[in-house]
């Protein structure tokens, strides 16, 4: 057999590359086992108790397996009905959205499998799920896990096309080679840099409705200073902005980055043929920034999935918890309240649905390209 | 273990020994009350909480006693969570008031070092009183003695001065729940006791209404957190700021300080609406975790910071806190403290809370229920009963 020899080398590299790959992975392997894993494995067995965190810490037996109690009790309650028209505003907006899914899938605007994932998704959500709540002398389980989690979507869905939008437009406003293009990005760039804690410093001094600068603006102009943290209506949005102004630097750059990779020819060629600066836009600017617009989007829904410091430290989850937001409540029922068990449940059920949403928008992107 | 108390009142010391470092063993000592700003001053010239607990300390950690004390300031609200994120020679402990003893005992060990008992009292703006008529020919202030007098009062100082009558964060820190539970015990009630909740009782709503009615003539703002409450006090702009006694030494120095609009400041016990005497009060308290005590070098180190703060207890005092030892409430110093006589029946009228195992996420669910009802306007007994259900689901 002539090819033996050429096999067995072919092999042997096999085994070379196999062995070096692994050694190149290793170190990653090793600490993504260690500070991952393993913390997301204990994490799911640490939320199928009734653990308290301190009679745990004292002794370790102080803890009982209840199953899957914690997550039916978070997720579930007595005595539930359904109803057609229970929050019907939400409902009938997402049933649109479900509706314009389908339509661009019928456009052919994307694919068959994310068209139909989504249109699952959004009956199920919309549909049913939303329709639910407590009958005559019914409750949750937790009263208070349900609206969090709406609190954390709307934190997410006004940050986030905020962030994308004003990342972009600054990215495309900024995108010249002159001095003060470069000091302006750096100016934006900068809030990134700083620690949240001091961004909400800032923003507390900003928003204080005695000593802040937007209430002296109002009063300079007659007007009564706004209390924003107080205050239910702008709650929310105080921190929103706040967010807004500290992660628009990393959006920023990141487009611009998107806008260096697209050839200036292609431009030139478009100009030539006549096309105005909404054209070049709509037609050749954006198609190409497809991927880092994604890319903007999965990276900023997952991080901002994740606020924590801004609703701890500029409202404390207040007032009424309209700005609590499920990390934060994460946090409260662990270390405040101690019962570690309902906080790890929440915790992975947090992981689920950041998990979902990436998956989504991936698809939907895959689906454009 | 003695789990209620700690977890209701102040404490901790977290240690990490660290012989081998230096000739001295270093303690951790971890704290709340804020930053003290300035540095290098002596206890007698130290003015507040964080100043004077840090020259306490510091005084300890310079003297040639083989010890150094690393302090690790930390926020009021954040503490607890760290403590048990993170996880009791020299004292005469006869020396304690009983009420400060039995704080710290369980099952008759002694498991901590009381430092203080503070309550909440109402600090006067005297100057707005005058104008508005509500000053006794003895200088005192007219307090009032009914909710109907309260309002009337309230009206006054609107009328003459032009001022709110109260301040207080109602915001934020659960200074709007204590007033709660003042008037409620005022009225004989709890709004929990033995493992039951009574949050929509008759007297609550009645002690909320008290409140609210406050906001409804527009005589206080509930929208002002800690530090705005206290700096409409300080502008001139409130006659009466209700917080505890940990800041009567700051007031004292700001109302002499010319560029503040407060000049004339008192320091009144907290009044009776209803029937019975009660203010809110707790205990701030120092503990040792346990995995320290097996380190006897690091736990000497700690009993004799203890004992030296304990000794200090008169400077602390200071502050406005009242002093939990015997010999301390008798002295002369004592006495002539600023302002000291003018709320000498706070010490007979302090309350505690029930000791409750869960009492951080209870004082949560209050403190959220009730700013839902003055800044969101959820009707009060739809709040109350709310809270009613989600304490009871705590105390079971």
């Amino acid at each position: 057999m002539t090819s033996s020899a050429p096999t067995r080398s072919r092999a042997a590299r096999r085994v070379r590359d196999a062995v070096a790959g692994y050694l190149f992975v290793g170190p990653f392997l090793l600490a993504y086992v260690a500070f991952l894993l393993w913390p997301f494995a204990r994490g799911v067995w640490i939320s199928l108790h009734d653990w308290n965190l301190l009679a745990v810490a004292i002794n370790p037996d102080a803890k009982t397996f209840v199953g899957l109690d914690n997550y039916v009790r978070m997720l579930w309650g007595d005595g539930l009905v359904w109803s057609l028209d229970h929050q019907w505003g939400v409902r009938l907006l997402g049933l649109a959205l479900v509706a314009g899914a389908l339509w661009a899938w019928r456009r052919g605007a994307i694919g068959r499998g994310t068209a139909l994932a989504a249109a699952a998704a959004g009956l199920l959500v919309f549909g049913f799920a939303l329709g639910l709540h407590p009958g005559e002398g019914g409750r949750w389980g937790d009263r208070r896990f349900w609206p969090i989690v709406g609190n954390t979507l709307t934190f997410v869905a006004l940050t986030v096309p905020a962030v994308a939008a004003m990342g972009l437009a600054l990215a495309i406003g900024l995108n010249r080679d002159d001095r003060r293009s470069a000091v302006l990005r750096t100016f934006f760039f900068l809030s990134q840099v700083l620690s949240v804690t001091v961004v909400t410093l800032i923003w507390q001094l900003t928003l204080s409705p005695r000593q802040g600068l937007i209430a002296h603006a109002f009063r300079s102009l007659g007007l009564e200073p706004l209390a924003w943290v107080t205050s239910p209506d702008l709650a929310m949005p105080a921190i929103v902005i706040a967010t807004v102004w500290w992660s628009l630097g990393f959006a920023m750059i990141l487009f611009l980055a998107g806008l260096q990779e697209i050839p200036a020819e292609r431009n030139e060629a478009a100009r030539l043929d006549g096309a105005g600066p909404l054209q070049l836009l709509r037609h050749l600017t954006l198609p190409a920034l497809s991927r880092t617009t994604t890319l903007v989007v999965v990276l900023q829904i997952i991080l901002h999935f994740q606020v924590f410091g801004q609703s701890h430290l500029i409202t404390r989850g207040g007032p009424n918890d309209a700005t609590q937001v499920w990390v934060r409540y994460i946090y409260q029922t662990g270390f405040r309240n101690s019962e570690l068990g309902d906080a790890s449940a929440l915790a992975i059920v947090l992981f689920a649905f950041m998990l979902v949403f990436a998956l989504l928008q991936m698809r939907a992107s895959r689906g454009e390209a | 273990m003695r789990r209620i108390r700690p977890v209701l009142a102040l404490l901790v010391l977290a240690l990490f020994a660290s012989p081998a470092f230096a000739q001295d063993t270093t303690i951790t000592l971890g704290r709340f009350f804020g930053a003290c700003d300035v540095s290098g001053v002596s206890i007698a010239n130290a003015v507040g909480e964080p100043c004077i607990i840090q020259a306490i300390v510091d005084a300890y950690s310079e003297a040639d006693n083989g010890v150094t004390v690393d302090t690790l300031p930390t926020d009021w609200g954040n503490y607890y969570d760290q403590i048990k994120a993170s996880y009791a020679g020299g004292i005469d402990v006869d020396d304690w008031a009983p009420a400060a003893r039995e704080a710290v005992t369980f099952d008759g060990r002694i498991y901590g070092v009381p430092m203080d008992a503070h309550a909440n009292l109402w600090h006067v703006n005297m100057e707005l009183m005058e104008a508005a008529g509500l000053v006794n020919a003895d200088g005192t202030p007219i307090l009032p003695s009914s909710p109907e007098e309260l309002l009337a009062h309230a009206q006054q100082v609107k009328d003459a001065t032009g001022a709110d009558y109260l301040a207080a964060d109602f915001a934020q820190f659960p200074i709007g729940v204590r007033l709660v539970m003042t008037l409620v015990w005022q009225q004989g009630a709890e709004l929990f006791a033995d493992g039951v909740a009574d949050v929509d009782s008759a007297e609550a709503v009645r002690a909320v209404e008290t409140i609210v009615s406050l906001f409804d003539g527009r005589y206080a703002d509930p929208r002002l957190d800690y530090a705005d409450s206290q700096q409409s006090f300080l502008d001139g702009e409130a006659a009466i700021l209700v917080n505890g006694t940990w800041v009567v030494d700051f007031y004292d120095a700001q109302a002499a300080d010319p560029a503040v609009a407060l000049t004339d400041y008192y320091a009144a016990d907290f009044p009776t609406l209803f029937a019975e005497d009660a203010t809110w009060a707790n205990n701030h308290l120092w503990a040792v975790p346990v995995n320290t005590s097996r380190d006897a070098e690091a736990y000497q180190a700690a009993l004799g910071l203890l004992a030296h703060i304990n000794d200090q207890n008169l400077a602390w005092a200071r502050t406005g806190h009242l002093s939990v030892r015997t010999s301390v409430l008798e002295s002369d110093a004592y006495a002539a403290l600023p302002h000291r006589d003018e709320y000498v029946r706070t010490a007979a009228i302090a309350r505690d809370v029930v000791p409750v195992v869960r009492y951080d996420a209870i004082q949560d669910v209050l403190n959220r229920e009730l700013q839902a009802i003055w800044l969101t306007g959820k009707p009060i007994s739809e709040a109350l009963g709310d809270a009613d259900l989600a304490v009871q689901d705590l105390l079971d």
